[in-house]
């Protein structure tokens, strides 16, 4: 069994690095051993854990998140569609159903029944509808309020280009993000809805490299809106700067940023490989700086990296091509051009968050609940496969578009939509670290939904022609 | 709520208060002639002084007065106390206060009245950071507040205040973007020259305490990005934490550099965050330099930061590709 160095404490111990010290403990017995053999991924108890919570429903424990059954929802569904399992036809209609009931009639969807509209919600619930709906009279697309959501999302629209999450809401990026996905995924993008928003992301970037919650705008006394000082309030945090990095790739794809407003990508890249863990953390990844590995940033970090491929990051044919093959079992040529090490993550989540009875967590000995398991399940996609933008499919997307001759901004339009399904897993850049029996889908690397679910639900909603995609070995 | 009975004389609900008369015994000189509502709230207010009760009827005894006298600062004074004592929602106050501010600008009593209530909530966050000293939503509040406030008072004792978290837990990463946030980010305070050499130094004292900090390094960073300080700059400084310790500790024990402050003894060395650092300085001399930073950069990827060897590649890739 091999030993893994700690991590240096410099003989000055201090809270952060006493809890280190314990964590790295705890998790380096996770390492593979004679006694305790490498994990496989327990894909059937975690479908039975997902089914189980779907149809009987979740315990009391969850009563704190009755403000977000859109999320339990969305995470157990898309858990689902990742470990490529789908609902029966009776299962989808119950759930379609249950979603609508969220929907407010002032537009948004809430966090339950009767609840204000919200932006995190209204994500969960069209995010939960791509997975489980369909256009019709019961399908639930076709009841999606899009009117009245686009007069929600204008409603909670600040000065400063940001958005609250809901009416006397805080402003994050979170419901940035939230927003900006369901816009694309529904065809509701507009220059207006967008106004500021780039300058709004952009100084939210910290010293550090990565993003925080917000920041505070300031007005000059005439109520114009000062560049500066425009202070991101928080430190740089997985979460964020997933949600604003994916936020400004969309934006780019509906309109350059303005002149003068960009994001510093160099040092967002810097940041984003400081978060992976080293060997002792199994290379999990952490969402802050001094802070501890956590199985929900697999996604929220390790999914990030695929979003830098949109900016040319890496600059594309830089590395060796890919080996031809498609990594056989316990083959593993380094030969792709990830900027982090997808093995290390792949371990941290087959052996330190897989929860023993089903279901994945933060770390052990966490039990597991309904966002790990999806934050694990999505960073596990992430780095088993590998996704970047094609030129070639955005080009064919474009050709086959059909324009509205109405709309001011329909290059725009158009643009966004050949952006968003031009992602393509790279033929031959699949690894599984404990062989192709663990594949699990591919995510969509903006809307962390299965590529199927973007092409069928943006196809239908922006009524164009979508390329049909290779079918995958399932 | 109906509205209270005009005179606390009156009022059943305040028969057990004494009220105590401005001058006893006295014949004033120049005497000011009160309304009836005026001289019977301050009667009952000093019979509140006298027996030093907090509760819930003075608040809305004190509200009462001040909006009769916004300069009333005893009313004013009494009135934070009785919030402190009662643990009143602090916010509900600024709100109230609000409407005060706007009707009565020119009145010193109501902006002090505020700032001693923002005092109180930085106090009360620092509370809740001593139990949590990580916590996303109270240290993003705590910038919320002195930003949108904004007020000298209120930033003054900032720096000291994060110095001391930081010197509880020099790896509490919340701090030390604190410390951005209050130095640079908020644009607070001077930002000259002096300000910037004052947090080199403090963020050099601090990496040589525990070399293999990130947080330390990421600050020193972001100070030098933000300042335009080249990197080189801090060549000199860098070095030893690259090597590994001195096996005689040869001079180092009685020179010591103030300027740059050598590893501590228990450090572990060489220390990857110092090499990373230093390869970036050569990766901007040219041709030698890069040369000699694929080198650094090798050895992170081969020795001392493996698990980023993908990254190390790529920054040995790209510094060759633009160098041709
Ligand atoms: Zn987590």
């Amino acid at each position: 069994m091999p030993t893994y160095r700690p991590t240096p404490t410099d003989s000055f111990p201090t809270d952060t690095s006493v809890l280190q010290r314990e964590t790295e403990e705890t998790l380096s017995k996770h390492i593979p051993s004679p006694e305790y053999p490498a994990q496989p991924l327990h894909r059937n108890a975690h479908l039975q854990w997902l089914v189980r919570n779907l149809v009987q429903g979740f315990p009391a424990r969850y009563t704190s998140q009755d403000a977000s059954q859109s999320w339990l929802m969305f995470w157990t569904l898309q858990s689902l569609s990742t470990l490529q399992a789908g609902l029966d036809p009776g299962n989808k209609q119950k759930a379609i159903n249950t979603i609508m009931s969220w929907q407010h009639p002032d537009g948004g969807f809430g966090g339950g029944p009767g609840q204000a509209p919200h932006l995190l919600a209204t994500y969960a619930s069209v995010c939960a509808l791509a997975n489980v709906g369909q256009p019709g009279p019961r399908g639930g697309w076709d009841q999606i309020d899009r009117e009245k959501m686009y007069r929600f999302f204008m409603s909670v629209k600040q000065p400063d280009g940001s958005f609250t999450v809901m009416h006397h809401g805080e402003v994050d990026v979170r419901g940035i993000y939230c927003l900006l996905v369901v816009a694309t995924l529904l065809d509701l993008l507009t220059p207006e809805l967008v106004a500021g928003t780039p300058a709004f992301l952009a100084s939210c970037q910290t010293c550090e490299g990565g993003f925080s919650s917000s920041s505070q705008p300031y007005f000059s006394s005439s109520g114009d809106l000062l560049s500066s000082p425009r202070p991101p309030l928080g430190e740089a945090h997985g979460g964020y700067t997933f949600c604003a990095l994916a936020s400004w790739v969309l934006l780019r794809s509906f309109q350059p940023p303005p002149a003068g407003v960009d994001i510093n990508v160099k040092r967002l890249l810097r940041w984003l490989v400081m978060m992976q863990g080293s060997e002792i953390e199994l290379g999990g990844f952490r969402g802050r700086t001094n802070k501890l590995v956590d199985g929900c940033y697999s996604w929220w970090v390790g999914g990030a990296f695929a979003l830098l491929e949109m900016l040319g990051v890496p600059a594309p044919g830089k590395g060796e091509t890919p080996a031809a093959h498609d990594g056989g079992d316990n083959e593993w040529d380094d030969v792709d051009d990830a900027l982090f090490n997808r093995r290390a993550l792949q371990e941290y989540i087959l052996y330190a968050g897989q929860h023993p009875t089903g279901g994945l967590r933060d770390k052990p000995p966490k039990i597991s609940d309904a966002y790990h398991t999806l934050g694990c399940l999505s960073g596990l996609a992430s780095a088993q496969h590998y996704v970047v933008p094609s030129s070639t499919r955005r080009e064919e997307t474009t050709l086959l578009w059909e324009s509205n001759a109405d709309l001011s901004f329909d290059e725009q339009r158009k643009n966004a939509f050949a952006d968003a399904l031009s992602w393509v897993e790279e033929e031959g850049a699949s690894r599984y670290v404990g062989g192709s029996a663990d594949r699990v889908n591919a995510m969509h690397p903006v809307f962390n939904l299965t590529m199927t679910h973007a092409d069928a639900m943006m196809g239908y909603f922006y009524n164009q022609t979508v390329l049909p995609r290779l079918r995958r070995n399932v | 709520m109906a509205s209270p009975p005009t005179l606390y004389a009156e009022d059943p609900a305040w028969q057990d208060v004494v009220p105590v008369p401005q001058y006893e015994g006295v014949t004033p000189l120049a005497p000011i002639f009160y309304t009836p509502e005026y001289k019977d709230a301050t009667d009952y207010f000093r019979g509140i002084l006298k027996s030093g009760e907090t509760s819930e009827r003075v608040l809305e005894l004190t509200e009462r007065i001040i909006k009769m006298n916004p300069a009333h600062y005893t009313a004013w004074c009494y009135r934070y106390k009785t919030l402190i004592a009662l643990g009143s929602n602090l916010e509900d106050e600024l709100r109230l206060t609000d409407v005060y501010c706007f009707k009565y600008l020119k009145t010193y009593q109501v902006w002090h009245h505020r700032r001693l209530l923002l005092q109180e909530e930085l106090d009360f966050i620092a509370r809740c950071l001593g139990a949590d000293t990580k916590n996303y939503h109270t240290w993003s509040y705590r910038q919320w507040l002195l930003a949108y406030f904004n007020h000298p008072q209120l930033w003054k004792g900032e720096v000291r205040w994060v110095e001391r978290m930081l010197s509880d837990d020099v790896r509490n990463n919340s701090a030390w973007h604190h410390r951005f946030f209050v130095v640079f980010a908020a644009g607070q305070g001077e930002q000259g020259p002096e300000v910037i050499r004052r947090e080199i130094a403090y963020a050099k004292q601090k990496i040589s305490l525990a070399p293999n900090n990130a947080s330390a390094w990421n600050y020193l960073r972001g100070v030098l990005d933000h300042a335009r300080v080249p990197y080189s700059t801090l060549t000199a400084f860098v070095e030893p934490y690259t090597l590994e310790h001195d096996k005689e500790g040869e001079a180092s024990e009685d020179v010591v550099d103030l300027e740059d402050p050598p590893p501590a003894k228990g450090a572990e060395l060489p220390c990857a965050l110092a090499i990373e650092f230093l390869a970036d300085v050569h990766e901007g001399e040219g041709q030698e330099g890069v040369r000699r930073a694929v080198e650094l950069w090798k050895s992170l990827a081969n020795e001392y930061d493996t698990i980023r060897k993908k990254y190390w590649e790529y920054r040995i890739r790209e510094a060759l590709a633009t160098q041709n």
